[in-house]
């Protein structure tokens, strides 16, 4: 699935993108250099622990050194992320050489990271300060909790009726997250777009970041400088899961946000008697794991018969509707969805212009624990013929043509049918009747060539 | 294979078992402290954990007559610091703590034992095997495991008595696939860690100057599997193959091997220790001999 990857990793292409003056601010935040140092490609990482400590620019020429042969075009990749990042800046020494040095603020704070160990954004609850504590939800409540919401809001996302319980996000903001996935159209209401379908079909993670990713870009509309949200959301991507935080050692703009996020499931607010507190969930504390494209996956549902049919272990209702996307729903039972693929749905799926891969990676990832321990984990026999159903559909290849009859004589026929194999835009010729097809990008040559002819 | 691939991360994830040598012997000859050493240690730790949220280290100490894990990040989530008003994170207050009590632990055994003649090595072995065990375990628990590897950082000597048990982790090694990489800092060459890296693929560098042991460890050590393939890292200039015998634990160069069993004697036995077989002639005068004879053997 390319799609995903462009997505996840053009949350870094954003904050890249973001003006000198604002990038240089950023670094002055511990933990977003810490947030972008993890994002980093793993070359790129180790040049820049290797220059931690090293004060004077290093010639572009040793750097070249560092790196084999066949690692030339990853080194360039990590120097230009690099060099994007504002995180080593080119400078000429007197020999007129390139050099590179690290941003001085993002190196001191770098530094203060490795001799001093993480330390937190801010100070947690105290649980044993009694007359303010709150009780903590146990992890496992969070984790469904932050799931519960997320799907809530997926489920409006694609169909606003049938959510039961509305989510607090503000329907402008909805339309914002919309806009790529859902085509307005009024006679027959809002429909899923092709990158809907593929959005749906992403791992939560990747779903995740391409909200964030809107929200963010839409951030200006609503007065919120990008940078601070950047630098907020990367930090709260560093506090302990599960633990309670102080609302009031945060920016008005920053509590507004936190209520958008807990939308969303990534955060849970409780109000203790005296303060309100706000509780990271797992969904936050990944943000800056998915920075990297390393995923962490979820136990899947999923069970593929050799047969075709599909049992799905799962009470939620976004599960379904995703299933329902390329499988027909046979029935349901309080815990499972039985279903089976069928030609039918399968042509359905692609005409929404969802690919074979990507079903057959969708089904791959979300296998249950016990199919997924099997090699391969969907048979084989349903994968391929998932994907010749799929080249059935493209059996006929179209190539725009020209056709051309009623030539003066054979001489001329024949000319232009060397002529047009010459230029490989010959498709098809009928001397008997004197007709031929050539390919459209010709066309105009053979226009040329054909009244040289008639001269 | 591919069962194993497929549960791995897909980049540079890394689970890092460091083999840290606080033997008192070595320690008390070094123009480093041990607190110096320490540091720049914790500092790479630190970088470490750093570069990717679910890289895990893991440290065990080996120490002269035992050894244990004093610090596994994955026990203590990143997070749960409690602010113990040091100005250290609690992580590595809680490391330097189990040191305290592991080096005390240690001393008693040492006490114990009255080998006054062994030289005063580290139990390499031990640490190794515990090593191997942790990612055994990792190996075979959860679907979704960090890519291994092991480093040692030894400055004792090598004690020739514990060459089987260090050469059969480092076969196990090799079979899993984990390399061992290994940072000499004592004065003489370690042939067990050159071999070790030799064999499982890892780095094997001794720093010339140990206070900038932290630039060395980064710079070499930091770099995960993954970019190994393509970063230049030091080359063994030459490994030092020699074994120990089995009968008196010496390191040699020349020696017997029993044609069944492998093993390796530094004198001639007329039984192999190992496997029993009865050895035929000795001596190197006759050695002609008894290649005619056994020359001669399927003939008759």
């Amino acid at each position: 699935m390319p799609q995903v990857k462009i997505i996840a990793k053009s949350f870094m292409d954003m904050v890249a993108s973001l003006t000198a003056i604002k990038l240089d601010k950023l670094y002055n935040n511990v933990f977003i250099c810490e947030a972008i140092l993890r994002s980093l490609p793993p070359l790129a990482k180790k040049y820049v622990l290797q220059l931690l400590y090293i004060d004077i620019p290093v010639p572009a020429t040793m750097m070249e050194e560092w790196v084999l042969a066949d690692g030339v075009s990853k080194h360039r990749v990590a120097i230009d992320r690099l060099i994007q990042l504002r995180i080593f800046s080119e400078t000429k020494d007197r020999k007129k050489q390139t050099c590179y040095s690290l941003n001085p603020t993002f190196q001191k704070n770098l530094q203060k990271h490795v001799i001093s160990g993480g330390v937190l954004p801010r100070e947690p609850m105290n649980a044993n300060n009694a007359n303010n504590a709150i009780k903590l939800p146990s992890l496992q409540e969070l984790e469904t909790y932050a799931l519960q919401q997320w799907e809530c809001f997926l489920l409006q996302l694609i169909n606003s009726g049938q959510a039961e319980k509305l989510t607090g996000i503000s329907s402008s903001m909805l339309k914002v997250f919309q806009r790529g996935l859902l085509s307005q159209r009024d006679r027959d209401g809002p429909r899923l777009t092709e990158s809907g379908f593929q959005f749906l079909l992403m791992d939560t993670n990747a779903q995740l970041w391409y909200i964030i990713r809107e929200y963010i870009l839409n951030a200006e509309e609503r007065d919120v400088d990008p940078a601070d949200l950047i630098s907020f959301l990367l930090e709260l991507s560093f506090h302990v899961t599960g633990e309670a935080y102080n609302l009031n050692t945060l920016t008005d703009v920053q509590r507004n946000t936190l209520k958008d996020l807990a939308d969303l499931g990534l955060v849970k607010l409780q109000q203790g008697r005296k303060d309100s507190w706000f509780i990271p969930t797992k969904l936050a504390t990944n943000l800056s794991v998915s920075l990297a494209d390393s995923s962490v996956r979820k136990e899947g549902y999923v069970m593929m018969e050799t047969n075709f049919r599909m049992y799905a272990y799962s009470t939620s209702k976004l599960q379904c509707e995703i299933l329902r996307l390329f499988s027909r729903i046979e029935y349901q039972l309080p815990n499972l969805i039985a279903c089976a693929i069928t030609k039918e749905s399968l042509y359905n799926a692609f005409d929404n212009g969802i690919t074979s891969d990507q079903i057959i990676t969708f089904l791959q990832q979300n296998s249950h624990p016990r199919c997924a321990s099997r090699v391969p984990s969907i048979p084989e026999n349903v994968t391929d013929q998932i994907r010749l159903w799929e080249s059935d559909l493209k059996r006929i290849e179209m190539t725009q043509a020209h056709f051309y009859d009623e030539f003066p004589s054979k001489d001329v026929f024949e000319a232009a049918c060397d002529f047009a194999r010459e230029w490989g835009g010959l498709l098809w010729e009928d001397s008997k009747r004197m007709r031929l097809v050539v390919k459209s990008e010709i066309h105009n040559q053979m226009r040329e060539f054909l009244h040289t002819q008639s001269k | 294979m591919a069962s194993v691939t497929s549960k791995l991360y897909s980049d540079d994830v890394s689970l890092l078992v460091l083999l840290l040598d606080t033997n008192p012997f070595y320690w008390s000859t070094t123009s480093i402290k041990f607190s110096q050493f320490l540091s720049h240690v914790l500092a790479f730790l630190n970088a470490v954990l750093g570069l990717n949220q679910l890289n895990q280290v893991v440290v065990i100490a080996t120490g002269y007559s035992s050894c244990d894990y004093i610090y596994d990040s994955s026990l203590t989530p990143n997070g749960h610091f409690e602010s113990s008003g040091t100005g250290m994170p609690a992580i590595f207050s809680s490391l330097l703590k189990k040191l305290d009590e592991f080096s005390a632990k240690d001393e008693e055994l040492c006490k114990e034992e009255d080998n006054e003649k062994r030289v005063a090595s580290s139990l390499l072995s031990g640490s190794l095997s515990m090593a191997l065990c942790y990612i055994q375990r990792v190996f075979r628990s959860g679907h979704l495991h960090p890519q291994p590897r092991i480093l040692c950082l030894q400055g004792s000597p090598d004690g020739p008595e514990q060459y089987v048990a260090v050469m059969n982790s480092i076969f196990s090694a090799q079979r899993l696939m984990v390399p061992i990489d290994s940072c000499y800092i004592g004065t003489q060459n370690s042939a067990f860690l050159q071999q070790a890296s030799y064999i499982t693929g890892g780095v094997h560098h001794s720093p010339k100057q140990l206070d900038g042991l932290f630039q060395y460890l980064t710079t070499i050590f930091a770099t995960d599997l993954y970019t190994r393939g393509f970063v230049q890292l030091p080359k063994p200039v030459g490994v030092d193959f020699r074994a120990s015998c089995f009968c008196h634990k010496k390191t040699i160069d020349m020696g017997y091997i029993c044609s069944v069993c492998l093993s390796i004697f530094c004198e001639h036995h007329k039984k192999c220790s190992t496997c029993g077989s009865v050895f035929g002639q000795s001596k190197l005068d006759e050695a002609s001999s008894v290649a005619n004879k056994k020359r001669k053997a399927p003939d008759s």
